[in-house]
């Protein structure tokens, strides 16, 4: 979707950034526009209705079509919440800034008031007039149009969600109040939360109905690739690099309290934002300075959750590497349990004399040692005698691992370690953002890294992909179009159309045009190009809900495009 | 500056050795130079180096590091001797509890074997409840007992050991060779053997074992069943039985719902090869109240935790189901955290006249609270004299500290005898209503036992007392009561009273029921109720009398004992009183400290410039900006709008110098941190689009 920016001498309210009726109709695209413009009857809200993932409470659907179709803008509603897109106005960092686009907003909309007229068509305007000053009536409690028995909480969540019809208008405040319906509750509003309690909140985010944000996507942002991002993180200066040195010293204080506790039986688990990993290794020097004196082999074992191939049992191969030095024997066994075992016996065959061995593990909550199986074997190690196992945990809820066995047997005592260090090593930051916005091929190296393998490629590799790369796009345009009727109530699917990734071909309609074409001649030989492209997260394939296989490619639409040009040149 | 870069340094290798292991033994490779540029550290170090040197202990110096070497090791020993004796305390209840159990499950053990139960395995069910810990306490136990007569010996599994058949067998078979010969022993036991080869999980091994050691029982406990795949669970049962004119097996299912549902859940051919016993475990609440009764109510007490703390015992054991062990090691905790963190609590060692350094004591002290409202006290009672030579004369105040330590000691004693007797009165005489010893510690660490139900209950019962009742109570009294005088003359008096009474009835006194005649009067077709007091022989009139003096005495006893345990001068040293460490230890909110962090970063991030600001704005964390536009944004984000805000964050703060990809750099930081803390989960409603997955303060 193409957004026009809103002209600078219309600030929108910044504080109340559901409601950007105002820009709206500028900025949603001409053929949305004229479609508003001309309310036509069969227009978006019914189909936005019937795009609706969610099914609407009983009350809903009815209310939604009544005012729906009055109000044709009312789909703008469907915005974003965060829709303060643009750089003029978009600055919730300033408090004064927003309460002065208010302001203007405010009077602008009490002038639009005062000059009433016929045109109901644009009734948004004036919607939008009412809310802001509604806004301020639910501000002053004393304003006598406002009910007295409602607090001003709840008249905001109201306010704005259902006039009856433009007409009223004219004299907004009372009108509405008398005529508002009673599913009115159940309605989008697009007025803020304000300060809801939590679960209020919860319930007010997840109503149901369409998603009401912006359509605004990603394609025109030059996403970050991996150098880019170490290049820049490189150069990056932590503005808090002191207080984050002071807050790790904090915590490096506690390491003899930490001693204590270990040396009374009990194993620590430190959670709270931040990597911890610096914290850990600073302990593991201050462990091993203190034994080393004691001991000739001190052992402190540290373990790296976040690392993909950690597994339960070469932790616990290590530690029995850690107790027996030389003399490990051949066989450990494969099962965890067993080396676990060994090392349980092995523990208890040495003496008195030597210190205890000292685990750490970094992220004891990473997805790789999350299972309930792998908690429990690591349960099972600290409630192991002589040995020291001190845990960080990463996540909010990493209580909910562990039972109440787990926990009897884990003996944790907790600590806040909140350090604010980043997870640079913990995460593959680009990748998991990728992978969070769905755009994971683009960091293969996109059109430029899908031209490069190509080039490598037969001939007749290239012309498959060539004419899946068609295939895909003629999809495209189709579905582009009817996408840009049903408008964004339906960019459930739309959002899809332009990207390569959603829309795909059917494995055997491909292998037909593929053997029209005289690429493939056998569905073998077919498959085989299809190898090729699957090795180099070319194409991308999934089973749709009837059972059929259908290939897609990596790629943005454009990017589509700029591949099949350059293939149709070469 | 250039330490700081050197410092940067080192994070790099660090970072770059070790990012790429999963598991390592730790060796400090730049250890020297890790001393050589980090001035911070080095100070750090060669402290513990000096502690080390001295004594081998983890106590550190208190008092800004000016404790001497002498009063860290007295003040780590107070810990030792003090925790070691609540400690067999404890061990000895939960012996106690389960010893019944065990008699009932070894006997159940040596008695049933497959013949005298026709074939079918013979199965213990042991429902356990909530007091999960006891069931391994008590196959330990049973495994002890079994091995030391060589009978056999206890396989314990549990449901993490069977995630298929095989490997179930194999762990049954290595667990019950282990048991015995140890894991050397298990692994000659498998390659030593004659005759053909046999894989780890065939149980002909174990038969082989059980007839070589001559294992007259061998008993497979299931410590969850309930966690059991059924399927596993019932091929095994019946493999097993196919086995068992070879093995001698018992099995013992450890059931934490019902026996009911327990069967329910297995085929019913499985259920037929099984007949066994029900033993039930008791609940943990029970046990706990006794644990908590030994440590705070013994004679020989010196260190007590106070109110709050009890509370959050007992919170945590009621609303969260506790094992025992976690209780005491809860309790451990806290006196852990006294005698590790109050220099004071030297005071309470045993030689510590002599140990103690007098003028850092006597300055901390001078310090106390409690200390402070003593001289306050003082001085508006005008002993202003007093009052100086407290705080001026060390050896004067050392000498009231011991005195007035000795006597919160003993007060404390007393309040927990009281305590005790009202418990244990209650309990004796049927009370209606029902009262825990926590209950009642509780309120009287609070001061407010007297205003308790239970108390005026137990008053108002007194009075009704017989004279045989009343001796048996009399026994029940604390020590310090039935040491006074006017409580030994009250004996000698009732003794004199009872030698002569022949009648076979014990005396009773006027308030008992049986005195009070209620007389029916019919006036003017009203039924009229009147009760009066029944004639009383002589001796009974008298035995009322002996008993309103005891009421007298008993209540101005529990009225001058049952004070505010708060309110003792120097309770600071002896009473352990505060919420907070044990609270957060135990019972952490992770959740909240995380969102704590995101939404006010300053709380952590102690600022030198203080440029601590409410609301978002560039001088924040790049992740708790992002986290505070994730709140406000609705359960759907639309990640290009929340970048566009993020952006404009930094671009109103830095204007032109605002370079967009290091912002967008940091705004994928912490995008994937977000995701990572499991606050965002990427969405295909729409494109670009992420859903939210946690709302602060749920």
């Amino acid at each position: 979707m193409k957004r026009k920016q809103p002209d600078s001498d219309e600030p929108r309210p910044v504080s109340t950034p559901k409601r950007p009726r105002t820009t709206n109709t500028t900025t949603n695209g001409s053929v949305n526009g004229q479609v508003d413009r001309e309310k036509t009857p069969e227009g978006t809200p019914a189909k936005k209705l019937k795009s609706t993932p969610k099914k609407p409470t009983a009350e809903t659907p009815a209310a939604l079509k009544a005012s729906g179709l009055k109000t044709p803008t009312h789909k703008n509603k469907a915005k974003a919440l965060f829709s303060t897109p643009t750089k003029q106005t978009a600055a919730p960092a300033t408090p004064s800034k927003a309460r002065n686009a208010d302001r203007s907003a405010k009077k602008k909309s009490a002038r639009l008031l005062l000059e009433q007229d016929e045109d109901e068509i644009w009734d948004g305007g004036d919607r939008l007039a009412e809310e802001i000053l509604q806004e301020d009536n639910d501000t002053a409690p004393l304003e006598p149009t406002a009910a007295p028995t409602e607090d001003g909480v709840v008249q905001s969540v109201e306010a704005g969600s259902e006039e009856p019809a433009a007409g009223d208008a004219a004299a907004p405040t009372p009108k509405r109040r008398a005529g508002r319906p009673k599913g009115a509750k159940n309605k989008r509003s697009p007025t803020p939360e304000g300060e809801l309690p939590a679960h209020e909140r919860y319930f007010f985010q997840n109503r149901a109905g369409p998603p009401r944000t912006s359509n605004s996507n990603l394609n025109k942002v030059n996403l970050l690739t991996h150098e880019e991002y170490f290049e820049k993180m490189a150069q990056w200066v932590d503005p808090f690099r002191e207080e984050k040195e002071l807050l790790l010293d904090l915590h490096c204080r506690s390491f003899p309290q930490w001693d204590f506790e270990f040396d009374q039986g009990f194993n620590i688990c430190l959670y709270g934002y931040g990597s911890k990993r610096r914290l850990l290794q600073e302990f593991a020097d201050w462990q091993y300075r203190q034994h080393e004196a004691v001991s000739a082999s001190p052992s402190v074992v540290i373990v790296n959750g976040h690392t993909p191939g950690v597994s339960i049992r070469s932790i616990f191969a290590t530690i029995v590497t850690a107790v027996l030095g030389a003399d490990i024997p051949s066989k450990m066994g494969s099962q965890p349990q067993e080396v676990l075992e060994l090392l349980q016996s092995s523990l208890n065959a040495r003496g008195p004399e030597h210190p205890p061995i000292t685990v750490l593990i970094n992220s004891i909550d990473a997805p790789s040692l999350r299972r309930a199986a792998n908690q429990a074997l690591l349960a099972r190690l600290a409630a192991t005698p002589k040995i020291n196992l001190l845990a960080t945990a990463d996540t909010p809820n990493v209580l909910l691992m562990w039972d109440l066995n787990l926990r009897d047997q884990f003996n944790f005592v907790f600590h806040d370690c909140t350090t604010f260090a980043p997870f640079d090593p913990e995460l593959d930051v680009v990748e998991e953002v990728s992978a969070l916005l769905g755009r994971k091929g683009q960091r293969v190296g996109g059109k430029e890294g899908v031209e490069f393998v190509l080039k490598s490629l037969p001939e007749n590799a290239r012309n498959l992909y060539q004419l899946l790369l068609t295939e895909l796009l003629s999809m495209t345009d189709e579905n582009h179009l009817s996408d840009d009727e049903m408008g964004p109530g339906e960019a459930g699917n739309g959002g899809g159309g332009s990207r390569g990734e959603e829309a795909g071909i059917e494995f055997r309609a491909l292998y037909q045009k593929a053997a029209e074409e005289f690429i493939a001649s056998s569905e073998m030989m077919f498959r085989t190009l299809l190898k090729e492209f699957h090795d180099h997260q070319m194409i991308t394939s999934r089973i749709d809900a009837s059972g059929m296989e259908i290939l897609g490619v990596p790629l943005a639409r454009e990017e589509m495009e700029g591949v099949l040009e350059d293939l149709v040149l070469a | 500056m250039d330490a700081n870069l050197l410092e940067a340094d080192v994070g790099g290798t660090l970072k770059d050795g070790f990012h790429s292991q999963g598991v390592y033994i730790y060796r400090p490779a730049n250890h020297s130079t890790l001393l050589g540029e980090r001035p911070t550290k080095r100070r750090k170090v060669t402290r513990t180096n000096e502690l080390r040197a001295a004594k081998p202990h983890p106590f550190v110096a208190l008092l800004n590091g000016k404790e001497n070497a002498k009063s860290i090791e007295l003040r780590y020993r107070t810990y030792q001797q003090l925790w070691n004796a609540q400690e067999s305390k404890i061990k000895e209840i939960l012996d106690d509890v389960d010893s019944e159990v065990l008699t009932n499950v070894l006997s159940f053990v040596r008695s049933t074997s497959p013949r005298t139960y026709d074939g079918c395995i013979p199965a213990g069910l042991v429902t356990v409840g909530s007091n999960v810990s006891s069931l391994g306490r008590l196959l330990s136990r049973l495994n002890d007992q079994l091995t030391t007569t060589r009978e056999g010996g206890v396989i314990v599994l549990e449901s993490g050991d069977a995630p298929n058949l095989k490997t179930t067998l194999k762990n049954i078979i290595r667990f019950g060779i282990t048991n015995t010969e140890g894991n050397d022993g298990y692994q000659s036991f498998v390659t030593d053997r004659e005759g053909p080869r046999v894989l780890g999980y065939d149980l002909e091994l174990l038969a082989d074992y059980a007839q070589r050691k001559g294992v007259k029982k061998l008993v497979l406990a299931f410590r969850d069943s309930e966690a059991f795949d059924p399927g596993i669970l019932a091929d095994l049962l019946s493999l097993l039985s196919s086995w068992v004119d070879r093995i001698p097996f018992t099995l013992i299912f450890g059931i934490s719902t019902s026996v009911e549902l327990f069967e329910g859940r297995l085929p019913r051919s499985t259920v037929a090869l099984l007949r066994g016993r029900y033993f039930e475990i008791h609940e943990a609440k029970n046990c706990v109240d006794r644990i908590y009764g030994r440590i705070q109510a013994e004679q020989d007490g010196k260190f007590w935790l106070g109110r709050n703390i009890t509370s959050v015992l007992f919170e945590k054991s009621s609303d969260s189901f506790q094992t025992p062990e976690a209780f005491s090691r809860t309790v451990k905790y806290a006196y852990m955290s006294h005698f590790f963190a109050n220099s004071l609590s030297v005071l309470l060692g045993n030689d510590a006249v002599h140990t103690i350094q007098k003028d850092r004591v006597c300055e901390s002290l001078r310090n106390l609270p409690s200390f402070r409202m003593l001289c306050e006290n003082l001085i508006e009672e005008g002993s202003a004299e007093r009052v100086r030579i407290l705080l001026g004369d060390d050896a004067f105040l050392l000498e009231q500290t011991f005195q007035w330590l000795k006597l919160g000691q003993q007060k404390m004693r007393d309040i927990f005898q009281c305590v005790n007797t009202i418990y244990r009165a209650s309990k004796h005489l049927n009370l209606s209503k029902k009262t825990s010893m926590s209950d009642l510690s509780i309120r009287a660490l609070a001061g407010e036992l007297q205003n308790s139900a239970s108390y005026e209950d137990l008053l108002r019962t007194v009075k009704t007392l017989n004279s045989d009742q009343l001796q048996v109570f009399a026994t029940m009294l604390p020590t310090t009561l039935k040491d006074r005088a006017a409580f030994k003359q009250l004996g000698a008096e009732l003794e004199s009273l009872l030698q002569p009474y022949q009648g076979t009835e014990p005396l009773k006194s006027g308030y008992d029921k049986q005195h009070s005649v209620v007389a029916t009067t019919v006036v003017q077709q009203r039924v009229k109720l009147s009760k009066a007091k029944a004639r009383l022989p002589k001796e009974n009139i008298e035995f009322t009398n002996v008993i309103d003096r005891f009421y007298a005495l008993l209540e101005s006893y529990f009225e001058e004992t049952l004070i505010r345990p708060n309110t003792l001068i120097l309770q600071e040293i002896f009473l352990l009183d505060m919420k907070n460490p044990l609270k957060e230890v135990f019972s952490p909110r992770p959740r909240f400290a995380v969102e704590r962090a995101l939404s006010s970063p300053f709380d952590y991030l102690i600022s030198s410039s203080g440029s601590a600001e409410a609301g978002i704005s560039a001088h924040q964390p790049a992740a708790a900006i992002l986290y505070q536009l994730y709140l406000e944004s609705g359960s759907l984000v639309n990640i290009h709008d929340l970048w566009q805000a993020f952006y404009a964050v930094f671009e109103s703060d830095q204007g032109d110098s605002c370079d967009e990809r290091t912002v967008m750099a940091l705004f994928y930081r912490a995008l994937s941190e977000l995701k990572a803390l499991g606050m965002v989960k990427s969405s295909r409603k729409k494109a670009d689009h992420v859903s939210k997955t946690a709302w602060m303060g749920l």
